[in-house]
This record gives C-alpha cells, sequence and structure tokens, in this order.
C-alpha cells in the first residue's frame, strides 16, 4: 500500500457490524488506513449470518453483504467475553488511531474497552460509537434495524403516495443505515486531524436517527417557525417543480420525469413509447428524465456503475466508492477476511506474539476461525 | 477538542463557488458539504452571484418569507457576491483559490477549469459518472433516485415507483462530498498532495442501494419494491402510524409481543414460512396495534427487544424526549433546527445564521 495517501499510517480496530459500523470502517480503508475487524467465535458480524447463501460447511465466509463490506481489512477473531481476549485488544488499541463500533450501547464497556478504558492506555485514541439512538438520553437503549428509522427520524412521514399512508425503504435498501457512514467517516477524519495536532483523541458519539432526520433539516426548520407547516406525502411532486412523476412506457419500463412546465400529454406519449426512446426524446429537449433502473440494469451498465462496484482478487463483485479521488476508484488488496484469517499475522506484527503465545490462546479458544454459536 | 472555544477545523478556509445556472439538485449537495465543514469551524466563504444563490427562494419557506433550506444549508458561512460571468469576479475567485486549503463547485459551472486548476484542492459535485460523459445533461434529483435505482424500490410492485421524502440524492452527495474534503484536508495536514475529489450524485445513490447490485449479483433478479407481500409494513394505530421491522433472529420475541396463538403455527417458524404467508400474519398483527397509540407501541416492543418503528413527522420531532434530551436541535433566533448528528466529548456543534447575502 503506497505511503501517501490520505489516511495512510492511520490503524483502525474496527468493531463495526453489518453496514453503519463496518462501512464507516470500509470507507476510512478506501483512504488508506489500516484496518484490522475484530469479530469472535462467538459473535459473528451479523452480514455473515443474514446473507449466507447455504448452511454447508464454511458458510460463514460466504455471505455476499459481508464481502460487500469488508473487503480491504484484515480479520481477527478474539473473543470480547475472555479476560485474555480483553487484554489482547488493549494492546492492540495502543497501537491504534480509532476504534470504531456500533454495539448496543455499554456492551464495549462491560467488557473493560469502553472509551474511558481504552483512553486511560491510549489518550490519542479516536473513539466512534455509532447507535440507533446515541450515547445518551432515555432512548440509548433502544434497538433498531434500518427502517426503523425511517419511521422514526420523519423520513417516513414523507414517504408516501398521495394522501396515502407513510411508507418505509424497506430491508432491500434500510436506507438510513447506507448514509451513516458518508458522514461518520469524514468526523472521524476531522478528529484523526485533531488528535495529530493536540496528541488528545476523542468520543464521537453518533445516533442514526439524528442522522437520518439531519437529511430533514430545512423541513424540522419549516415546522419549528410554523406549527401549521404539515408537509403531506404527494407521491413524487415536489415543491417549486411543475410536474415529476413517474410514467410507465410501452415495454412495461417506468421513467422518471421532471418538468419546469406542465405537459398533460406526457403520460399518453410515454404509454406510446418504449422506454429508452422515450427517454432520449425528452433529453434532447431539454427535460430531465431517466429509466427508473433494477439492480439488474446497474450491474449491465459499467458506465453508470462509474466506480460505486469492484471485483475483489476472487472475482466477488463488492463494494466501490462512492467518490473518485484523482479521478480513480479502488482497487481491491485483498477480499475481505475469512473469520480470523488474519489473527495470528496480526498479533505477529503489531504485539510480537511467537507460536507459543497464540497457540495459548487457540486452545483456550480465545481466538478461532470457526464460529461456536449458530445464530447471532 | 482540547478548549471550550476551538473548533476542529477552524485552521482550514474553504471557498464553495456557486455559478449561475447550475441544476438546484448539485447547488443543495455543494452548499451542504460547505455547511458541515462551517458548522465544524471552518471558514466557509460562499460565493453568490448577483442576485444570490436561488436557494435562497426555495420552498419551503419561514412565514417571513426566508427560505428554511436555505438557512438550513447555509448556516455558520460567510457570503461575497461575485459576478463569474466578467473578468474582475473570476479574478477575484482566482486569488481567493490561491490561499484557500479546498474548493466546493460544480461541475457544469463556467469557472469549473478555473477551480480544477486553482492551489486549492477541488472538491467536484457532479450529477454523473464521468464514463457517462453527461456535464450538461438535463438532471433533477428524482431523475437521479431512478437512475441510482432506489425509485424502484419504493412502492407496491404494481404501482408507481415512489421517490423518498427530503433531498435524500443531494444530501447523500453532500455528505460524501464532506467526508471526501476531510480526506483532502488531511493529506495536505499530513504534508501529503490532496486528491482532487469528485462526487457524482447517481454514483452515490448506486453506492448507497448496493444491496440492489448485490441481490442482483447473487440471484440473478434485482430485489425491487414489495409493498404489501414486504415483511416489513406500515400498521395503523390509535394515532398515526407505526413500521412493523423485525430482524429473523427477533421473530420469537415479535410473535410474544404480539401474543396471538396463531402466532404460534409452525409454519410462520422460518423466515421462508413468514414470508410466503406474510397477509396472513398481518392480518393477525393488525388488530394489536389499532387501540394503542405509537408511544405505547413504541415502549411495549422495545421492553421485548423488538425494533418496531413509530412514525414521527417533522413537526412531531421537535418534542421528542430523546432529542430534546440531546440537545439535537439547535435554537436559531426564534426556531429550531437539527445540529449536526455528532457530539464530540457530549459537545454538540452550535450552528450560527446563514449569511445575508453578501455578509
Amino acid at each position: 500500500m503506497s505511503g501517501n495517501r490520505p489516511l495512510s499510517g492511520v490503524r483502525v480496530l474496527d468493531f463495526g457490524l453489518l453496514t453503519a459500523g463496518a462501512n464507516t470502517s470500509a470507507m476510512l480503508a478506501d483512504l488508506g488506513a489500516d484496518v484490522i475487524k475484530i469479530e469472535s467465535g462467538a459473535y459473528l458480524d451479523p452480514f455473515r449470518v443474514v446473507g449466507k447463501p447455504d448452511d454447508n460447511d464454511n458458510w460463514w465466509n460466504r455471505s455476499p453483504q459481508f464481502r460487500f463490506t469488508n473487503r480491504n481489512k484484515r480479520g481477527l477473531a478474539l473473543n470480547l467475553k475472555d479476560k485474555d481476549g480483553q487484554r489482547v485488544i488493549r494492546e492492540l488499541a495502543q497501537r491504534c488511531d480509532v476504534v470504531v463500533e456500533n454495539f448496543r450501547r455499554g456492551v464495549l464497556d462491560r467488557a473493560g474497552l469502553g472509551y474511558n478504558d481504552l483512553k486511560a492506555i491510549n489518550p490519542r485514541i479516536v473513539f466512534a460509537a455509532i447507535s440507533s439512538q446515541g450515547d445518551t438520553g432515555p432512548e440509548r437503549m433502544n434497538v433498531s434495524f434500518g427502517s426503523t428509522l425511517d419511521a422514526t427520524s420523519g423520513i417516513a412521514a414523507l414517504t408516501g403516495y398521495e394522501g396515502e399512508e407513510p411508507r418505509i425503504s424497506g430491508m432491500d435498501v434500510n436506507y438510513p443505515d447506507q448514509i451513516v457512514s458518508l458522514f461518520a467517516t469524514g468526523m472521524v477524519i476531522t478528529a484523526v486531524m485533531e488528535a495529530r495536532r493536540t496528541g488528545q483523541g476523542c468520543f464521537l458519539d453518533f445516533s442514526q436517527r439524528e442522522v437520518a432526520s439531519f437529511t430533514l433539516g430545512e423541513e424540522i426548520l419549516a415546522a419549528s417557525a410554523d406549527p401549521a407547516y404539515r408537509p403531506a406525502r404527494r407521491g413524487n411532486r415536489q415543491d417549486g417543480v411543475a410536474q415529476q412523476d413517474t410514467y410507465k412506457c410501452q415495454d412495461g419500463r417506468w421513467i422518471a420525469v421532471t418538468l419546469a412546465a406542465a405537459d398533460p400529454a406526457l403520460e399518453s406519449f410515454c404509454a406510446s413509447h418504449d422506454s429508452e426512446a422515450a427517454v432520449a426524446t425528452l433529453l434532447a429537449k431539454g427535460i430531465a428524465a431517466a429509466r427508473c433502473n433494477d439492480g439488474v440494469d446497474l450491474l449491465r451498465d459499467p458506465t453508470l456503475a462509474g466506480v460505486t462496484l469492484v471485483r475483489d482478487d476472487k472475482g466477488g463483485l463488492v463494494k466501490g466508492l462512492p467518490y473518485r479521488l484523482d479521478g480513480q476508484g479502488i482497487s481491491i488488496e485483498h477480499a475481505a477476511p475469512d473469520l480470523g484469517q488474519h489473527t495470528e499475522q496480526v498479533l505477529r506484527e503489531l504485539l510480537n506474539y511467537d507460536d507459543a503465545a497464540l497457540k495459548r490462546l487457540a486452545d483456550a479458544g480465545v481466538t478461532s476461525t470457526t464460529p461456536n454459536v449458530g445464530e447471532v | 477538542m482540547t478548549a471550550s472555544d476551538t473548533l476542529p477545523l477552524q485552521r482550514f478556509t474553504i471557498v464553495e463557488v456557486n455559478d449561475r445556472n447550475v441544476p438546484l439538485c448539485l447547488r443543495l449537495a455543494t452548499s451542504l458539504a460547505g455547511k458541515i465543514a462551517a458548522d465544524l469551524g471552518a471558514t466557509v466563504l460562499k460565493i453568490e452571484p448577483p442576485g444570490g444563490d436561488p436557494v435562497r427562494r426555495a420552498a419551503p419557506l419561514l412565514p417571513q418569507g426566508e427560505s428554511a433550506l436555505f438557512q438550513f444549508l447555509n448556516t455558520s458561512k460567510r457570503s461575497l457576491v461575485l459576478d463569474l460571468a466578467g473578468s474582475a469576479g473570476r479574478e477575484a475567485l482566482a486569488k481567493l483559490l490561491d490561499t484557500a486549503d479546498a474548493a466546493l463547485f460544480e461541475e457544469p459551472a463556467s469557472v469549473a477549469e478555473l477551480v480544477r486548476g486553482g492551489k486549492a484542492t477541488p472538491i467536484e459535485i457532479a450529477a454523473f459518472p464521468v464514463e457517462m460523459n453527461a456535464a450538461h445533461r438535463p438532471v433533477s434529483e428524482f431523475t437521479i433516485l431512478a437512475l441510482g435505482g432506489l425509485l424502484h424500490m419504493v412502492g407496491e410492485p404494481e404501482r408507481k415507483p415512489l421517490r423518498l421524502g427530503g433531498h435524500q440524492a443531494s444530501y447523500a452527495a453532500g455528505l460524501t462530498a464532506f467526508t471526501g474534503l476531510t480526506a483532502a484536508l488531511a493529506a495536505r495536514d499530513g504534508g501529503h498532495k490532496a486528491p482532487a475529489v469528485r462526487v457524482s450524485l447517481a454514483e452515490v445513490m448506486q453506492w448507497v442501494n448496493w444491496k440492489a447490485a448485490s441481490g442482483a449479483d447473487a440471484s440473478g433478479t434485482s430485489p425491487g419494491r414489495e409493498g404489501k407481500a414486504s415483511e416489513f409494513q406500515i400498521v395503523a394505530c390509535k394515532d398515526g402510524h407505526v413500521a412493523v421491522v423485525y430482524t429473523a433472529t427477533q421473530w420469537p420475541q415479535t410473535r410474544d409481543l404480539i401474543a396471538d396463538p396463531r402466532l404460534k403455527d409452525p409454519k410462520f417458524n422460518t423466515r421462508a414460512g413468514r414470508r410466503q404467508h406474510v397477509a396472513e400474519i398481518y392480518a393477525i398483527l393488525t388488530p394489536w396495534f389499532a387501540d394503542k397509540t405509537r408511544d405505547e407501541i413504541g415502549k411495549t416492543a422495545q421492553a421485548k427487544g423488538v425494533p418496531f418503528g413509530p412514525i414521527f413527522s417533522p413537526a412531531e420531532l421537535l418534542d421528542t424526549e430523546q432529542y430534546v434530551t440531546r440537545g439535537f436541535l439547535a435554537k436559531l433566533g426564534d426556531y429550531r433546527l437539527p445540529q449536526l448528528p455528532v457530539q464530540w466529548n457530549g459537545r454538540s456543534f452550535a450552528p450560527r445564521p446563514a449569511p445575508e447575502l453578501g455578509a
């Protein structure tokens, strides 16, 4: 890995799970950080489980969703509930700059691995805690899963067919989970800069619900100014836009069109043209139009995909970048790790563990490469 | 932060270039990235055309007629009017770029080449990937949602695809541009050459919608809007609606919460079985909600570890106990608005009001 990338020399201890946490660390890896992901045989990243294609041997290493989100990381399996596991993690934390975690509040504190524990041994540590509701407040222990936050953040209230019930993004999008890392990564980088300058790390407390509500900032502001302000669900219409909707074309495909001046003939125009021809005609008239792509369309069109999808060294499709740096995407230096794949490598490299020490940990079940629970 | 009066980005200066005739959806993304940096203490100089950023007139409006959208997106910034159509304006911009650390701008701007060549690291916001070669193609936030596959995911399968509420395409791109900006600043700070950053709304939406690509790659068929066939549905309750959400491992708790013996039928024990009989499950679940409030449902469900989501409107969020306790909503004059969704050693970043034109 070249030494002049934005986060070269930064090491991340990654307890991130699913998307919100694990993807924040993945974005740090994309910028050159050395990310070491900690799981354990007793607690896998749930993506290994929910995405497993079957129950055959080695199932825990074959989830496409895990593969998508954890490329370019090294993977360790260390039991957080074991005193020796906790000791090893504390030793690792002394050699790291950043911790990312999205456990339920209190889990790492109970293991002696919370911010105050780690700050005492490494004052430079930037500790990013990502949770459903944040680290404080009466709802701090609440659980949520993706679309729970569509509902509680306000997004669902503004989503829906005209005059009908609210809608959520659903389990195949889980929208609020996807946007947290886009913000959290920038905050971690900001805190790393500050830690370099001052020698002091910090505790960053992210509430995923707040991130989702933040995307409705102007709506919340408008509501605070005018108690009568009650934006309704209006399908695809939008303030300040003369006409905007999806229209079904002759080939059965839907297209999205935004018009600066209303055109009552648009619906019949679309119904009598194939989607490709309709979009081309509208664009040529200076009207914003696009086909409603699905996942298959996205895979077929590398021009549209830009740098967002990449193949890893095993040929698997994985997440690329949401932006490009100097015109480039990323190359995948290693595929998402198998459970515990790099435990020995990292403990030797960073902590100078020898064969005997590694064997003791393995024999005691502190390290592992297989799950010892079926479900998580 | 080491002292209460210092802010983490205060040693950086960022120029945010708002040229004329740039699509509004790009302008919103650029403005959000600049706003976050400004709230974190950076000096963010917003260049506006004579007459101002058109967002100053965009809905929703506050009672006195100012734009809530503009106020939210431009907190803590300074404003400078430059006519970038004229050489004097361009020279003034070039001078600012000589001393700034980074410059946020939009691909179709008339000054794009000037900004790309300046000493400030360019952070470029575009509609489409470079490969589409479509810098001047007509675009809206809505058509970006279509391209990125998000519209395909929301609504009923036999009805129109639906957009998500808010400015999700622009704002997700704005968050991305903020992270790109910090990466550039960190590189400069570490003595490296900072990379030029380019964010396109279409790529960000595709990236956000990665499960569609992952699902299509794994099975050959794209996930899509499932509406009433989905395991997660919206149910009416006494005072509104609740999103029924639970993971596969939370089914037993969900079943125990509703406590209807019919849910013990073994056909509901597997996820495949629940998907097959989803209409039946909802026929059983729905009456449980009818006589309970959102608040009761939220609390009872959380007590069992079930992540049901009561649906709140933006107005109701102003009184949400969790937000009030955490101080998430900052005072801005007589009004309130969300602060940056992070606390740094327990501190929030209070925004300062958006600038008057040229102030």
